[in-house]
């Protein structure tokens, strides 16, 4: 089903994509708190239809490393400016890229103290312009938040940082519990939608954490000597343009790289310039996906319209079955 | 019997805010109860219901169909008791 247009000129969803906001409008607080420690969320950024809800519930996903990516992934609201990217020549009109916030480490561990988080989730835009990508910001806003919440899952959703592996390690070396890189979509549409990203090198990210995670390397967690076991998650927006067998495809891979967690939601487009929505997929289709990708032996799966990375990260991580293989 | 404004809470877009009005579920006279969904709002990225915070009778609309709403601004009032 394509996007529906009514007499008087306004897009309406499916019945299905419709979102009650929560009375009273118990966000305030939360978006209050965020503006005077100075912090973004991707639930802002990224215009996320569940934010009314999860700022209700007094949670949000941290956006670190700056408002300004230096990607333009044409289904992502998030500012960005390719010219940022190293590897690009800037233009005249080109904004310088922005200095890294030396005390957002430490704001995000604020503010997930206040909020008393016991599952946080910290995501960033990608910063090509970074001789590290921002691994080593990440890692030290994870040592933040431990060292003010020792009990809390950190759960952190990176970029591929290229692929490089010091970075790689340096962002694991810092002890999340789970690591979270999104494929986003299927492989044939990575030149339309993901333009400078690959799809190779982001299931390779995953890979390369899931084997860091089997050889049981001495993260540098809470007790030093070992500490829990990290798990891997990625995710994959559907309504794109994808084929069934595509999905299909991805799921498979995202097994072979390791993939613990999954994610499946329905893609919708920020504005009119964004990629159109190619179709709404209906909630039995996101039913069965689900079924066949716990099939597949993920441990956890969640899937519908509205899920997103990060939307209710804690519950998702606690529905997890056994071990996956 | 006290007159409160329900007002259009945080979205999920960036500062300024705002949404379309795309059906009142209510007239102007009619009780509702917590809950109830008063008005159907249109983003880019998805249709939001608001409900009505407290059990009471709409007393005015404030906004017509298809007008831009911005958070925070008032949509209807309810008389409530006190």
């Amino acid at each position: 089903m394509a996007e529906q247009a009514t007499t008087r000129g306004q897009r309406r969803f499916p019945p299905w994509l419709t979102k009650r906001l929560p009375a009273g409008g118990g966000g305030a607080a939360v978006a209050r708190l965020l503006a005077d420690l100075g912090l973004g969320t991707v639930c802002a950024g990224a215009h996320c239809p569940n934010l009314p809800e999860c700022y209700a519930r007094g949670t949000a996903t941290f956006l670190i490393l700056g408002p300004t990516c230096t990607r333009a992934c044409r289904f992502c609201a998030i500012a960005s400016d390719p010219a940022l990217r190293s590897s690009a020549p800037l233009r005249s009109t080109s904004r310088r890229p922005e200095p890294l916030r030396e005390d957002e480490p430490e704001a995000v561990a604020e503010a997930c103290a206040r909020l008393h988080l016991r599952h946080i989730v910290i995501t960033s835009v990608t910063r090509d312009d970074l001789a590290d990508g921002g691994a080593g910001h990440f890692a030290r806003t994870i040592r933040a938040v431990r060292a003010r919440l020792a009990e809390a899952v950190i759960e952190v959703l990176t970029p591929d940082f290229q692929g490089a592996a010091a970075a790689l390690d340096a962002v694991l070396d810092a002890g999340p519990d789970i690591f979270n890189h999104n494929v986003e979509t299927v492989p044939r549409l990575y030149a339309e939608v993901r333009p400078q990203a690959d799809y190779r090198r982001s299931l390779d990210v995953i890979a390369y954490a899931h084997r860091r995670a089997c050889r049981g390397v001495a993260l540098a967690g809470r007790t030093g000597t070992g500490g829990p076991r990290l798990y891997t998650k990625s995710g994959l927006m559907v309504g794109l343009g994808e084929t069934a067998d595509e999905v299909r495809a991805v799921l498979r891979d995202l097994r072979e790289a390791g993939c613990d967690i999954l994610t499946i939601g329905q893609y919708l487009a920020p504005s009119a310039s964004h990629r159109p929505i190619a179709r709404f997929v209906e909630p039995p289709e996101f039913a069965a996906w689900e079924s066949e990708a716990k099939g597949m032996g993920f441990a956890a799966v969640a899937a519908g319209p509205f899920v997103r990375s990060s939307y209710r990260a804690e519950s998702v991580f606690q529905s997890r079955s056994a071990e996956s293989s | 019997m006290a007159v409160i404004d329900v007002k259009l809470p945080e979205l999920g877009e960036d500062a300024g805010d705002e949404a379309v009005v795309s059906f009142w579920y209510v007239e102007v006279g009619e009780g509702v109860e917590e809950g109830d969904d008063l008005v159907q709002m249109l983003t880019d990225k998805a249709t939001f219901d608001v409900p009505s915070p407290s059990p009471g009778r709409i007393v005015a609309r404030l906004v017509d169909e298809d007008a831009k709403v911005k958070v925070g601004q008032v949509l209807c009032r309810l008389e409530v008791s006190d």
